[in-house]
């Protein structure tokens, strides 16, 4: 029974989301109830097959009983097991918020709710999936309905949900483009499979286009820069609701899936006229973790600095996933971990401030600070310092074992480039609490209280935030672990 | 150079193939209008698609249905199912997409009233 954990992730928000309409048909009130039940049910059940990896090991799990090559496969390693705990409880506390930040006409929205729980199945299922056309299918799962979520609240974010999927779309099709030269090449979509018969096979230039193509295309879905023109003004005016869990998701998941093939796929030893290809991906990592720091330091509105924040780090991760050495690794997926969670505090965090204070750019929040909730200034100073890499937070760590990952692969640009968005990350959080922390001209101190859902998604986030801090050993240790022993 | 062109001769699927892909993008980059723009995705994802089937189709080849009974089984005869599996969901896909984008293309027009992105941008400041 433990063994069908996963699919049980899967189809629960699914079955939940399908039937949405039915359940609801008579009473609309439920729909904000019925999504948190299943997204409580969703975290326990990834606990469980949290437990049961940690206890058995990584497992493939085999669909309908056909075993890999013939029948799907997923793999149910730690890796899997962790992302898909953090994924479970982002969407717990964005949803609790979401009970309270939600754009008028939502609340009660059928739609909307069928989106969040079939986005959450998709998400899933893109984490497990170990065959490259199930990975197509569950990213675009979660693009569509992370489309439809963007334009959930109408106005402006209609045209921007709009480019978001024609960009999307693309790089979708990129990427079926890219693993059908991999199966011309190669006869198999099993990941495992491919990692057995392409070393031998990477000169060939229908393999290597093949992998440029869905590298090109998850680029689009992770936002790697120069392909992230989509993700600001998207997330800038998606509705408040939405932001947190697709900001901490989307990107995030379409990097795992990179890395999944990355990590099978791309060994140190494949070169391209001489250069090897890790070395190229991480200075494109390198380049969008600069860039992405450099763009939000110039923002004025508060989303949009957040948004270029997350950009910024998804290239941290791809140095991280990319220095070819398990230290390297590790720190790349426990900051990816960090950064889910990190991503949907700041983007709740921005919310609730245009909620309460109806203020969205640098100097709408002058001297907000002497007049907001404490509760909304003391997680914004954690995530600050999570962001920024101060210990004893989960970022800290994350940013610590991937410069310790290019100190030993020797790579000096890696090592400059993270403490370089390190500063430039330092520099717009600077912006934020100058602004935050100003005096302001009258002084009229009446500090607002925030709803009890707000106070229990922002101290459980920031509670996350300094816990992976200080468990960040046994944490690395565990993925380096699953890592040595051939998991992911 | 002649010899380049007896190549892409040979091989006129593929040729098909990266004309439509290459129409599609300068579609999609080109017109202001979104449903053109549109027009153009379809037309990349179509070229997708017949990538797949260009590479699976099989002269003379028959369902890949083994009777009952049957003797040896000689592969030769039949095509390969799964490309023709992967195409039908790339299609199921490509519906859903489209469908998703002639929801937001008219919820554009009936917030702003136009579909031309210039204009678009325009309104949008």
């Amino acid at each position: 029974m433990s063994s069908h954990l996963p699919i049980l992730l899967f189809l629960v928000p699914f079955f939940m989301g399908v039937s949405m309409p039915i359940l609801t048909a008579k009473r609309r009130a439920l729909c904000p109830d019925i999504t948190l039940g299943t997204v409580i049910v969703m975290v326990i059940v990834a606990i469980l097959n949290l437990r049961f990896v940690l206890t058995e090991g990584p497992i493939e799990y085999a669909l309908g009983g056909w075993t890999a090559p013939l029948g799907i496969a997923w793999l149910n390693d730690s890796i899997a097991a962790v992302i898909a705990l953090t994924i479970s409880v982002v969407s717990l506390l964005t949803i609790v918020y979401g009970r309270v930040v939600v754009t008028t006409g939502l609340e009660k929205s059928v739609p909307y709710y069928t989106l969040i729980l079939i986005m959450m199945s998709g998400l899933v299922g893109l984490i497990f999936a170990a065959d490259l056309f199930n990975v197509f299918v569950f990213l675009e799962v979660a693009a569509l309905t992370g489309y439809a979520l963007v334009a959930a609240s109408g106005g402006k974010a209609l045209v921007y949900a709009f480019r978001y999927l024609l960009l999307g779309s693309f790089g979708a099709t990129l990427y079926l483009l890219g693993l059908s030269h991999l199966y011309v090449a190669t006869g198999t979509l099993n990941m495992a499979d491919l990692s057995d018969r392409l070393p031998e096979l990477m000169t060939s230039t229908a393999v290597a286009a093949g992998l440029i193509y869905i590298f090109l295309g998850l680029s689009i879905k992770m936002a790697l820069i120069p392909l992230h023109s989509w993700l600001p003004d998207a997330y800038a005016n998606a509705p408040s609701s939405v932001t947190p869990f697709l900001a901490s998701t989307v990107t995030k998941v379409a990097l795992v899936a990179w890395v999944r093939i990355e990590y099978s796929l791309i060994t140190p030893t494949v070169e391209v006229s001489a250069v090897p290809v890790l070395v190229l991906l991480e200075e494109l990592g390198v380049i969008a973790a600069l860039v992405g720091g450099a763009l939000a330091l110039i923002q004025t509105d508060l989303k949009r600095m957040f948004a270029y924040g997350g950009v910024s780090h998804i290239g941290l991760i791809l140095i991280g996933v990319s220095l070819g050495n398990d230290t390297g690794f590790a720190g790349g997926m426990f900051y990816l971990i960090n950064d889910a969670i990190m991503q949907a505090a700041l983007f709740m965090i921005a919310g609730a401030i245009l909620h309460y204070h109806n203020a969205s750019t640098l100097d709408d929040v002058r001297g907000l600070g002497h007049v907001t909730s404490p509760w909304l200034t003391a997680s914004l100073i954690v995530v600050a310092i999570a962001m920024v890499g101060l210990p004893p937070t989960g970022g800290f760590f994350g940013k610590w074992n991937i410069i310790l990952g290019a100190l030993e692969a020797e790579h000096y640009v890696a090592v400059f480039a993270v403490v370089a968005s390190t500063l430039l990350t330092f520099g717009y959080f600077l912006k934020v609490f100058a602004n935050w922390f100003h005096q302001p001209q009258a002084v009229e101190v009446k500090t607002i209280e925030v709803a009890r859902e707000l106070r229990f998604s922002l101290g459980m986030a920031s509670f996350a935030i300094i816990a992976l801090g200080l468990m960040s050993d046994t944490v690395v240790q565990y993925l380096l672990e699953s890592v040595s022993r051939g998991g992911i | 150079m002649g010899e380049l062109f007896q190549t892409l001769l040979q091989r006129p699927n593929f040729v098909v193939f990266v004309i439509l892909f290459l129409w599609g993008i300068y579609i999609m980059a080109v017109h202001p209008n979104l449903v053109k723009k549109l027009i153009g995705l379809y037309i990349v994802q179509t070229s997708a698609i017949f990538f797949l089937v260009a590479f699976s189709a099989k002269d003379g080849a028959t369902v890949p249905i083994i009777l009952e009974g049957a003797a040896a089984v000689d592969p030769s005869i039949y095509a390969n199912p799964l490309p023709h599996v992967l195409t039908v969901t790339a299609i199921v896909v490509q519906v859903a997409t489209l469908g998703v984008s002639l929801a937001l293309v008219s919820a554009i027009y009936r917030k702003f009233g136009t579909l031309d992105e210039d204009e678009l941008i325009e309104k949008l400041k």
